[in-house]
């Protein structure tokens, strides 16, 4: 590495990279979502239902997100613990049409948010209350109330309403998680600055 | 494994493996660094790298560290370093089955294999496939049909060639793919074509009629690649046989056809397909072997290699097309390359003339230090085959066999001549005293302790019946004193033996004996302890139950019933009757040297096959109550071969009953049988007591029914009946192409052959190392004896193998081989009869006008003897 890269780096010019965990029900539309993030030469034509986790890159203004988009189904939820540790922040999306099982993504949210490489952690949660093109879907506010999102203090959360085919509402989102995850990292931007 | 990689790098000199002194949890804690963001694919590499080397030395991983670089390894897919990638497939491959939840890759797999990234798509599709089972298969199926007729030659085979593999596990859905297979069979690659003949084959093995379409098919229409030709050859040839064709069938003229292909390999896969076809004619034989004949002077190395080990094989079967050759193979024995030679001259020791044996030894001394351990078993198998055509070559061939155990070897190598060293003791009375001397002398320095125990087995055996058995005791003692604990154990066996057979010896032998009670090895101990007691006794009938002839019931069955007795304490005492006997009978040291590829030791005492049956009948409802399973029949065939059904039976005795095992197979692909039963008409007292169905039968997947029939009590001589079988069931017929079945079925029934209840069905083998000792202990309570003609009969041989055969008891003392040129002869048989009492049999056979046969039977139980008399009668 040259010593420009490595001043362009310092200077942010490089983007930092971040982990990211997409996780939810299996139908939520996690792939859907990820898929339309990417750049569009690189999206996927078909989407089928993942089996174990698919590894995707986007990039936003300033960051490089490496996501790891994990299956929904219940026999593979098991496996999402794998992967805790060495993630800075967490996309949890919810089927807002999916009345029947919000009581099932409410209890893999609290299993989530109480396991021990989670709960301890300031790391930013995004929920997307998806597929809200859905004739009876749900609002997103009614579905934070279904998941009792007020009651999460610890660490920092928004949830987006969001239209995965159509790419609806996502923008908004990761820009918010860009925010928050520079805000985390804003102590070494600002150090940089002042180097200036 | 690891301690040879040692060895060989102290000699030359170290340093030549960077990766030689590698610590499991050393790597699996560098391991780590998977975790790490951005990463490092070069250091990610290397340790991939560690991890499937240290696989590869049979390191042990356990569940938990194996499950987590497993998962840390996952995170590398986000690198796309083509190098780094390609490892992570590899290391899929080679922890599939150790850590848990490895379908965790499978999406990413999946993705990989349908992606841009050419040079991904057929590693992926190899590791996607280890990873799958039955249940994922489904939701990958269509993926595999794309790739199978993919236009790329590596994605295509790299398809074709998992799912072969996946035909073992998952046979129905992989028979879906056959139409895809189809097409990637007329591809123009040559790998490509010969992995979908391979799938195509696979899926159609087990139908005789498809594979021979098939077979057609591709002869008429002909291929492209050699691969698939030589292929080709070896189904036909496989067809052949087994339909016992005649070699005026198409499938031979294709074989000889192919001798005249423009490709070497194809041509050698011919010649060597007819040279290994049963009974062959000499006209038929001719071109194959001047093929090879041809190839024996060919400039290429390989194809005089194959051609003379080709004639090496078949030397003994067609000696006369291989001395044909003598002259190529003359000019072979100076090969430079040394397999070649030695190939060579074994070939010609197989089937020169006594004359020329002393020259070919000398011409293979002198380079015999210089040739891999594989051929020097090659060596030794040739001089064991000539020493059973030449006896009296017996004294030169010990000799050079005892050079060579001298020198160094591996366990094969030493193994092997070990066996050959025993089989000509035993086959050459006269060259006991010699062999035996060379072995003791071995056994002062072996490192392979089977070898050891085994000599020392055998020592135990023959050296009492020797002229001076006394000069034997220092070299077993010496074991005790010097040598591990199996030695030492073995050791003390065959002391406890001598003991027991030379009174002049015992005195010294019970000095022994109680030094070894003082062992520091439990076992060992044991031993001792054991045989003193039982010595000091001095009683010929202990002496032969409980040190010449020992225990011959099945160790797992013995641990078993142990177990169960110890759960249901009971006054009585523990009854060894009621354990089932060990089944395939401790056959003596045999004659035969096992080919070297399968001789492989197991590692621990693997379940009899009829420990496994006793399992499975025992999960049976029904057949609970019945007490220890006796002995489980060879398979009976009750169909003629290529006929609708397939269905053979297993008889399994038990104490008062019968289990019969009808394993049947529907080869009809448009039938689907259910509740299928065979129904049994006895022609003797034997009642039927139950039927279990087979629930269902779909196409050429084999399924078992059962009957229980309980054996006539009040005439327990009456042990011979015929069954007139007939198989009943329920047909519903079935669209060939899903399977799926008709609503509505019909009853129908088939015939088949009628089946034999036999004495043999009663009787289970069991070798008495030490006949006369047996014969002793059972003592002559029930002694009874009948003399027999045997009018029919016109050889001493014939006698010997039919007596055998009809009664199913085990020859003891070799006595089941006639000497030439005598006109009479003993055998001596051993079993025990259903129930659990040792029945023994000793015929004398005179060779007159027919043969005359007087037997004497002696059995704990009067029944067993009145059983054997009235059938042999
Ligand atoms: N109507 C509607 N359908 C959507 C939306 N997002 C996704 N879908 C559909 O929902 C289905 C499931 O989407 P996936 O992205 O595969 O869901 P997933 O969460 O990745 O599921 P798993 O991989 O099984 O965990 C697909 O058929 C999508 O087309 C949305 O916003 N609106
Ligand atoms: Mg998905």
């Amino acid at each position: 590495m040259g010593l420009l890269d490595k001043l362009s780096g310092w200077l942010g010019l490089r983007k930092k990279e971040v982990n990211i965990l997409c996780l939810g029900l299996d139908n939520s539309g996690k792939t859907t979502i990820i898929n339309q993030l990417k750049p569009a030469n690189t999206q996927a034509q078909e989407i089928v239902p993942t089996i174990g986790f698919n590894i995707e890159k986007f990039k936003s203004s300033s960051l490089s997100f490496t996501v790891f988009d994990m299956s929904g189904q219940s026999r593979y939820r098991n496996l999402w613990e794998h992967y805790y540790k060495e993630s800075q922040a967490i996309i949890f999306v919810i089927d807002s049409g999916d009345k029947l099982r919000m009581v099932v993504a409410k209890e893999e949210l609290d299993t989530l948010l109480s396991h021990q490489d989670i709960r301890s952690r300031r790391m930013p949660v995004l929920f997307f209350a998806n597929k809200t093109d859905l004739q009876d879907a749900m609002s997103s506010v009614k579905v934070s109330q279904l998941l009792c999102l007020e009651n999460i203090k610890d660490k920092p959360w928004h949830i987006c309403a969001s239209n995965a085919i159509k790419g609806e509402g996502l923008q908004e989102g990761v820009d918010w998680l860009q925010g928050r995850l520079s805000f985390i990292y804003g102590g070494l931007f600002a150090y940089t600055y002042t180097l200036i | 494994m690891i301690k040879k990689f040692d060895k060989k790098d102290e000699e030359s000199g170290s340093g030549s493996n960077p990766f030689q002194h590698l610590e499991k949890s050393a790597v699996l804690q560098e391991a780590r660094i998977f975790n790490e963001t951005p990463i490092n694919p070069r250091r990610c590499l290397h340790i991939l790298t560690k991890i499937i080397y240290l696989l590869n030395q049979g390191e042990h991983f356990g569940t938990t560290e194996a499950t987590e670089a497993f998962f840390a390894m996952t995170r590398l897919f986000q690198s796309n370093d083509q190098t780094l990638r390609r490892m992570c497939y590899l290391t899929i491959k080679e922890m599939a089955n150790i850590s848990e939840d490895v379908i965790i890759v499978t999406s990413s797999l999946t993705k990989d294999m349908t992606g841009k990234e050419d040079v991904y798509r057929g590693p992926a599709i190899r590791a996607l496939c280890r990873i799958t089972d039955t249940t994922m298969l489904q939701a990958i199926e269509r993926y595999m049909k794309q790739a199978i007729v993919d236009k790329v030659p590596s994605v295509s085979s790299s398809a074709l060639v998992s799912s072969l593999h996946m035909v073992k596990m998952s046979y129905d859905v992989v028979k879906r793919w056959v139409n895809e297979a189809q097409e990637a069979a007329s591809s123009d690659n040559i790998m490509v074509q010969y992995h979908a003949l391979g799938l195509l084959y696979h899926l159609r093995k087990n139908d005789r009629l498809a594979v021979s379409k098939m077979l057609n098919k591709f002869t008429k229409s002909g291929l492209k690649s050699p691969f698939a030709y030589c292929m080709l050859i070896r189904i036909a040839s496989k067809l052949l046989e087994e339909t016992e064709g005649g070699h005026d069938s198409p499938l031979f003229d294709f074989i000889e056809s192919c001798l005249r292909n423009k490709n070497e390999m194809v041509v050698y896969e011919a010649a060597s397909a007819i040279v290994h076809m049963p009974n062959c004619t000499a006209r038929e034989l001719a071109p194959a072997v001047s093929v090879l004949q041809l190839f024996c002077s060919s400039p290429k190395a390989a194809l005089r290699y194959a051609a003379v080990r080709t004639l090496n094989k078949v030397a003994m079967k067609h000696p006369s097309a291989v001395t044909a050759c003598n002259l190529d193979l003359e000019n072979l024995i100076t090969d430079s390359n040394r397999s070649i030679a030695t190939l060579a001259i074994t070939t010609l020791l197989k089937t020169g003339s006594e004359s020329s044996v002393d020259r070919l030894m000398k011409q293979i001394s002198s380079f015999v230090s210089e040739i891999s351990d594989e051929f020097k078993v090659v060596v030794v198998q040739a001089i064991s085959a000539l020493c059973q055509k030449y006896p009296r070559k017996h004294s030169v061939m010990m000799n050079f066999l005892s050079n060579m155990l001298r020198d160094d070897g591996g366990f094969e190598y030493k193994r092997a001549i070990v066996d050959c060293i025993i089989s000509i003791i035993e086959e050459n009375p006269e060259s006991k005293e010699t062999g035996l001397a060379h072995l003791c002398e071995f056994i002062e320095d072996c490192e392979h302790t089977v070898l050891a125990t085994k000599i020392l087995h055998l020592l135990g055996k023959e050296g009492p019946r020797t002229p001076s058995p006394s000069k034997y005791i220092r070299f077993i003692f010496n074991r005790v004193v010097l040598e591990s604990e199996a030695v030492r154990a073995a050791a003390v066996s065959a002391l406890a033996k001598f003991g027991a057979q030379n009174d002049d010896l015992l005195p010294s032998v019970l000095v022994l004996m109680q030094r070894c009670m003082m062992d520091s090895d439990d076992e060992v101990r044991d031993r001792a302890t054991f045989y003193m007691n039982v010595l000091q006794q001095k009683q010929k009938a202990l002496n032969a139950a409980y040190i010449f002839n020992g225990l011959s019931v099945s160790i797992p069955g013995l641990e078993k019933s142990l177990h169960q007795y110890t759960l249901e304490p009971s006054e009585k005492p523990f009854d060894m009757k009621t354990v089932p006997l060990a089944t395939t009978p401790i056959t003596e040291q045999k004659t035969e040297i096992a080919p070297v590829a399968t001789s492989k030791l197991p590692e621990k005492l693997a379940p009899s096959r009829q420990d496994i049956y006793q399992e499975q009948l025992a999960s049976i409802p029904e057949f609970q109550g019945l007490g220890p399973l006796f002995k489980s029949s060879e398979p009976v065939q009750l169909t003629e071969a290529e006929t609708e059904y397939v269905v053979r039976c297993i008889k399994h005795t038990f104490t008062r009953h019968m289990v019969f095992q009808f394993d049947c197979t529907n080869t009809l692909n448009d039938q689907l049988l259910q509740k299928v039963v065979v129904q049994m008409e006895p022609s003797e007292a034997y009642e039927v007591l139950h039927y279990i169905p087979a629930p269902s039968l779909p196409y050429s997947q084999p399924g078992s029914c059962y009957s229980l029939v309980r054996l006539p009590d009040d005439d327990p001589t009456a042990v011979s009946c015929t069954f007139s079988c007939t198989m009943k069931y329920l047909v519903r017929d079935c669209d060939p192409n899903t399977g799926e079945p008709d609503d509505d079925g019909y009853d129908d029934e088939y015939v088949l052959e009628d089946l034999e209840v036999t004495v043999a069905d009663h009787i289970q083998k069991v070798l008495k190392p030490n006949f006369s000792a047996a014969w002793e202990e059972v003592g002559d309570d029930f002694e009874k004896e009948e003399t027999f003609a045997l009018a029919s009969v016109r050889t001493l041989d014939e006698a010997v193998g039919n007596i055998i055969s009809f009664l199913g008891m085990q020859p003891c003392e070799r006595s089941d081989k006639v000497p030439e040129n005598k006109n009479s002869h003993v055998l001596f048989l051993a079993g025990v009869f259903r129930g659990g009492n040792d029945v023994l049999v000793r015929a004398r056979l005179a060779l007159g006008d027919g043969v005359t046969m007087q037997v004497t039977v002696r059995s704990g139980d009067e029944t067993a003897v009145d059983v054997i008399l009235a059938s042999v009668g």
